[in-house]
């Protein structure tokens, strides 16, 4: 059995609509990318899954149990870590409180994470632990939020675009984090315009655009695959 | 001047700046807690304020003694903080993902019902607590003489700043606290219990003003009204500090303590208009208060909280030409039959219709809540008055300048205005109406200060038409008011009233399409406060006297409730709000006392109920069964023209 499912999602911004039955599967262990254009609804999925923006029908399953039209906080409880577009860390909050704040005491996970822990896969943290949310880089910042999100301990991590506009050393640093944290018996869903860092990180893809699925395979298909590159990625 | 360089007087006044600041931090500081975490910005925390003043004032009455007055200080908060928790969860709570307008409306309902429950139990007149005989008396500092309590007041707000600041940085539930502030989204991601979250920081918020409110009320009186005189003060000093933000509330709290204080010593006749002043002249400079920054529009799904939108469907139909005359035809017919009370009423309802139309062009059609109507309202008013009485003008020429001098006014606090969105819009209309009121108030030479302008002279019409008679002034204003609205609906329903409306849908997108929001929405301010300076110039001429008291911001709000009682996203429903309004006003005052339980229960009904106004549900219920019978819808209504 998959780990997260989607089944026919539909969702809807006000009146305007923007998945259209959309339906993924990921099993447990795997990092599985999701690949589309600017505006192609890649957001809009994960915000759908953690219950930020709840699906208008169709259904969300995680371990099996339907999670959709829980409120974002019970799907976070449930085991899904949502890491956001743009890396929205807290700006007022130091590094520590940041992480601080996502700490999760009831639950009892056999191995949970902790801040020290946290701090020997991001090591930079450690050394900005004084400072505040706003005076990271960007490259700081997504590692912040990447760090925050497992401070829930999830078992499954939904990171949204996390290369987009830093420097191409810090993403190749960033594809060696996702692959350690996968180590760690994280499943991931990765949102990304871009092709070459899902190659370095991730078994299957999607292809979404306009709001609906139009391609499933291994990557080794996809990066074979010229037609799908061209038609729906900018390649 | 040298009286400055006294020790003794130095000393005086410092504290009792000090205790001013102290009183305002207490109750900012939890008025601007919550609006930071609920983006609420509370209308009613004044009034839990005046809860914390009557209960210390209850509880003292058994309670003697220090213990007892001691443990009233600490129970009066702990019961408001419990009223608080049945308002968040009771009412709040179910209208988060509304507009931030319906918030801040049914806390302005809570106001109303508030004050007159507080009449109905405790009394309307002035309550005095009792102070235990340790702090009762006046110690002497440097040669002054200062009550004991004062130091106790000055001494006890610092320590719940300290004890503030503990909880926020030292507590994990505190870091949250200030995580939810900045990104309430990322929070419910991170598996925090928003509701939970809610309900907790509302209650600490009010348990904040009623120790505000306890701790004020031995030093100073309470009466049901402290709560409506208090949160203004309140709102100034949190919109200066920057809403949302604790440090910006400190600073606030001593800047207008301050303020306050020399203001009386050194210009006493302005000292109210400095803190508008102050404000104004802040959010200028800075328009999202000294500590504060921009706020993010919030989309509607952000504030979803994992619930449903309810969607407040706007009219899909516009009434035929024809059946719109029906009412002009009653509006001419009626008040020949009726008495001249009647005819008088029917004026007022004239009067309050064309404000509330106009007041809708910015609400409905733009999307601006507007806190600031008097001013222009005042402004056509005292424009009548003052010509009427000053020089020999006509009454149709001095009406007829009314709109324009209430245009200009309108256009320079636009300006300002206009650059902000929200409840910094809001609170800033507020603002500059105040300050219009404190000038008008003050300037006893000119305006005639508190007595106003009595005896307006009625002048009859060009042609010798006399204006004179309850009637005849009538048919004037029906005139005037027809011609008014009328051009209001076209300018509605124009391409420009279409481009305002896709503002107030989404004013990023209408950047984009490369409308110039900010012209747009001046323009629109303007106008609405052209023909807002007309139903002022009306009600002078109708009146024959005015006050100051007509540009007071509880004048502002009639428009609001208007609009909201018979709904935003009509043109008729603010006419129809008006009707309401003033019949019910004009019975429930000879029937009640308490006219503002009443409005207040009305105004929540509104909001829990029917967001769409009473002409929106008309509509709805209309359209479902016309779509039965043909025949009416097809009569009556012309095709469909989207809201
Ligand atoms: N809050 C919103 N309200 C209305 N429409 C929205 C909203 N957010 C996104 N959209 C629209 O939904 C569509 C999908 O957007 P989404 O953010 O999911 O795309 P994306 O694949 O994440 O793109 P990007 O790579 O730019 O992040 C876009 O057409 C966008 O314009
Ligand atoms: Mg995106």
């Amino acid at each position: 059995m998959a780990l997260l499912t989607l089944d026919s999602v539909n969702t809807y911004y006000g009146r305007s609509h923007i998945l259209f039955d959309v339906s993924l599967a990921v099993e447990k262990g795997e990092v599985v990318a999701l690949l589309g254009r600017n505006g192609a609804g890649k957001s809009t999925t994960f915000r759908s899954i953690i219950g930020l923006t709840p699906p208008m029908s169709g259904e969300v399953r995680f371990k099996g149990e339907k999670v959709n039209g829980l409120r974002a906080f019970r799907i976070c409880r449930r085991g899904i870590g949502f890491v956001p577009e743009d890396r929205r860390c807290f700006p007022d909050l130091t590094v520590r409180e940041n992480l601080e704040v996502a700490v999760r005491r009831e639950k009892n996970t056999v191995d949970p994470w902790t801040v020290e822990r946290v701090y020997a896969l991001f090591p930079r943290l450690q050394e900005r632990e004084k400072n505040l949310g706003s005076q990271l880089s960007g490259g700081e910042q997504q590692m912040l939020t990447i760090a925050r999100t497992l401070m829930t301990n999830p078992e499954m991590l939904l990171l949204d675009e996390p290369s987009e506009g830093l420097a191409p050393l810090v993403v190749a640093l960033l594809a060696d984090m996702i692959l350690q944290i996968r180590k760690e018996g994280v499943t991931v869903l990765l949102a990304e315009q871009n092709l070459n860092f899902c190659a370095k990180v991730s078994d299957r893809g999607y292809v979404i655009d306009k709001g609906s699925v139009k391609y499933e395979g291994t990557m080794k298909n996809l990066l074979a695959d010229d037609e799908v590159k061209e038609k729906y990625l900018a390649v | 001047m040298a009286a400055f360089f006294d020790v003794s007087f130095l000393t005086v006044q410092v504290l009792s700046a000090l205790r001013q600041a102290a009183f305002l931090f207490l109750i900012s500081s939890g008025l601007t807690l919550v609006f930071g975490v609920l983006n609420i910005l509370n209308f009613a925390h004044g009034s839990l304020y005046m809860l914390g003043a009557y209960f210390i004032y209850a509880l003292t009455l058994h309670l003697t003694g220090p213990a007892g007055f001691v443990i009233a200080l600490l129970a009066a908060p702990l019961g408001v903080a419990l009223v608080a928790v049945v308002i968040e969860m009771g009412l709040l709570r179910r209208i988060y993902i509304q507009e931030e307008i319906y918030q801040l409306l049914l806390t302005y309902a809570l106001v109303l019902i508030i004050h007159d429950m507080a009449k109905i139990v405790f009394g309307p007149e002035f309550k005095s607590i009792p102070k235990p005989r340790a702090i009762g008396g006046a110690v002497t500092i440097f040669g002054g003489t200062v009550p004991v309590y004062t130091l106790v007041v000055v001494v006890l707000a610092p320590l719940v700043a300290l004890l503030l600041w503990y909880l926020l940085y030292r507590t994990r539930t505190g870091k949250i606290v200030r995580a939810t502030s900045s990104d309430r989204e990322m929070a419910d991601a991170l598996g925090i219990n928003m509701s939970a979250l809610f309900t907790l920081v509302f209650a600490f918020g009010a348990m904040l003003a009623g120790f505000g409110g306890a701790l004020a009320g031995p030093a100073r009186t309470v009466f049901p009204s402290v709560g409506t005189e208090v949160i203004i003060e309140c709102f100034v000093v949190v919109v200066i500090g920057g809403l949302g933000n604790l440090w910006g509330a400190l600073v606030g709290s001593l800047l207008i303590g301050t303020l306050e204080t020399v203001g009386i010593i050194v210009f006493p006749e302005f000292e109210m208009s400095f803190i508008y002043l102050l404000m104004v002249v802040v959010l200028i400079l800075r328009p999202w208060g000294l500590f504060g920054r921009p706020l993010k529009v919030k989309a509607l799904a952000e504030k979803n909280l994992g619930m449903e939108a309810q969607e407040i469907s706007p009219v899909h139909f516009s009434v035929r030409p024809l059946v719109r005359m029906i009412p002009l035809v009653l509006l001419l017919i009626v008040p020949l039959f009726a008495g001249r009370y009647y005819q008088y009423l029917l004026t007022q309802i004239l009067i309050a219709s064309l404000m509330a139309v106009a007041f809708n062009l910015l609400l409905g059609t733009t999307g601006l809540l507007s806190f600031g109507q008097a001013a222009f309202y005042g402004a056509g008013a005292y424009t009548v008055g003052l010509l009427a009485t000053k020089t020999g003008i006509g009454s149709l020429s001095s009406l007829l300048l009314a709109p324009l001098v209430a245009m200009v006014v309108a256009g320079i606090i636009g300006f300002f205005c206009i650059r902000l969105s929200g409840v910094h819009f809001a609170m800033l209309t507020l603002a500059f109406g105040q300050l219009v009121f404190a000038i008008i108030y003050k300037w006893y030479n000119f305006t005639g200060g508190d007595n106003g302008i009595q005896g307006i002279p009625v002048r009859p019409l060009p042609g010798g038409i006399d204006i004179g008679s309850n009637l005849s002034m009538y048919y004037f204003a029906l005139a005037a008011v027809a011609v008014a609205v009328e051009i209001l609906r076209r300018i509605r329903s124009s391409p420009f009233g279409a481009t305002l409306k896709a503002i107030r849908e989404n004013n990023q997108r209408a950047e984009y399409l490369g409308v110039n929001v900010k012209l747009y929405q001046w323009t629109a301010f303007v106008i609405a406060g052209a023909f807002t300076g007309l139903a002022g110039g009306l009600y002078a001429l109708m009146e024959k006297s005015i006050s100051p008291d007509i540009i007071l911001w509880t004048k502002s709000a009639e428009p609001v409730l208007m609009t909201i009682i018979g709904g935003i996203y009509s043109f008729a429903g603010p006419a129809v709000g008006a009707v309401v309004f003033i019949v019910l006003n004009s019975y429930l005052v000879a029937w009640t006392e308490n006219w503002a339980l009443v409005l207040g229960l009305i105004l929540l009904a509104m909001v829990l109920m029917l967001p769409g106004g009473a002409v929106g549900f008309v509509n709805e219920k209309a359209r479902g069964a016309f779509g039965k019978m043909g025949w009416v819808r097809r009569w009556a209504f012309s095709k469909s023209g989207a809201s």
